[in-house]
């Protein structure tokens, strides 16, 4: 896939769905003595999530199952509550999602890195993969981003994206 | 220490396993304990090898935990979570263990499979039909193992072997394309 073409794709793009492990996490679980699970995000993400919202492109999380570590990073990154989608049935809450808002296939952009994302990505009109994604997802990806997952993943695709779309210097205005 | 592996052995060995026992310590994970001044300790696991033991279990072949070092319970939430039925802590006769197991399931040393990182797994990874080194193992486990995986320990080496076996099966491509199509209820 080239890069012009990558270009062309995020012009079209109204909402991002990220899946998390992987993508918004380096893959790693830390589990303590007490069965406490933690895993290590990326606050750079945190600026590319703002970008996008603030710019009037959706933005939500998808996972087999909302983890409490999840909604606690969401928080901290500003995210609505009603974005975090916990579904081992991914197209099936894309569809529920669809039906709800008028978005169709050809909005969406969606970040996976694993053979269980494949499904989506293919049905995603943008689709994305980390550069330490599976071979599997980054052969079919439109883009894979130079971050690898937990290490800036949104924050390199949210400005790949209002940069195609001509919204980047508008949010980078308000820090000048 | 460069260890060569010929991969058409590998593959042999790989097609005919029917249970693939796990140590913990060092292989699930990175060996690193992060440990607070409250006492607490903190294992760091490698989200995708569940998916790796998902793989192995929906094409029949059973991921146990075989461990010998574990202090707390880290080993058996993430057991738990992946839904694993057979899983053993803090062994210190992993042998007897694995004829143990040999006997429930009615197995031979051909049809079971092993991935570990120390010395304490070197009895086990003589006998078993498979044995397989993380990419950081001490040499002497490397030496004897049948593959080396690229990946360390607490970095995908169970994703990575899951598809080593499923690919010398035949089962690689079937599977991926039944995990493509999954996503609706």
């Amino acid at each position: 896939m080239g890069m012009a073409e990558a270009i062309e794709k995020a012009k079209k793009v109204k909402f991002v769905i990220f899946d998390i492990h992987g993508i918004l996490t380096d893959n790693t679980l830390f589990y303590t003595q007490e069965g406490v699970k933690s895993e290590a995000y990326s606050l750079h993400d945190k600026l590319g999530l703002k970008a996008l919202m603030d710019s009037g492109i959706g933005v939500s999380f998808l996972t087999s199952k909302v983890a409490r570590d999840v909604e606690q990073m969401a928080k901290v990154y500003g995210m609505p509550a009603d974005m975090l989608w916990g579904s081992s049935a991914k197209m099936g809450r894309l569809d529920e999602f669809e039906k709800a808002t008028g978005y169709t296939d050809a909005d969406i952009c969606y970040v996976g890195d694993e053979m269980i994302d494949l499904g989506i990505m293919k049905r995603s009109h943008f689709s994305v993969a980390p550069s330490d994604g599976s071979p599997e997802a980054r052969a079919i990806a439109d883009l894979v981003t130079n971050a690898g997952g937990g290490k800036g993943v949104a924050r390199e695709l949210a400005e790949f994206i209002l940069k195609a779309q001509g919204k980047w210097d508008a949010f980078v205005a308000q820090f000048k | 220490m460069a260890f060569e592996k010929d991969m058409s052995v590998a593959q042999e060995r790989a097609s005919k396993i029917k249970l693939f026992a796990h140590d913990i310590h060092g292989v699930l994970t990175t060996n690193t304990v992060f440990c607070d001044v409250e006492g607490n300790r903190r294992y760091a696991f490698w989200h995708m090898d569940g998916f790796g033991d998902l793989s192995l279990m929906a094409n029949d072949i059973k991921p146990v935990f075989l461990d010998s070092t574990s202090m707390d319970g880290e080993g058996l939430f993430r057991a738990k979570e992946l839904k694993l039925d057979k899983m053993y802590f803090a062994v210190t006769d992993k042998l007897a263990k694995l004829e143990e197991l040999k006997k429930e399931f009615g197995l031979t040393d051909e049809q079971i499979g092993y991935i570990g990182c120390e010395l304490t797994d070197i009895p086990v990874m003589k006998k078993v039909g498979f044995a397989v080194a993380v990419a950081d193992a001490i040499p002497e486990v490397k030496e004897i193992a049948h593959y080396i995986t690229k990946a360390p320990g607490g970095r995908g080496p169970i994703r990575e072997i899951c598809e080593v076996i499923l690919r010398a099966m035949g089962k690689w491509d079937e599977w991926v394309e039944k995990v493509t199509k999954m996503g609706y209820k």
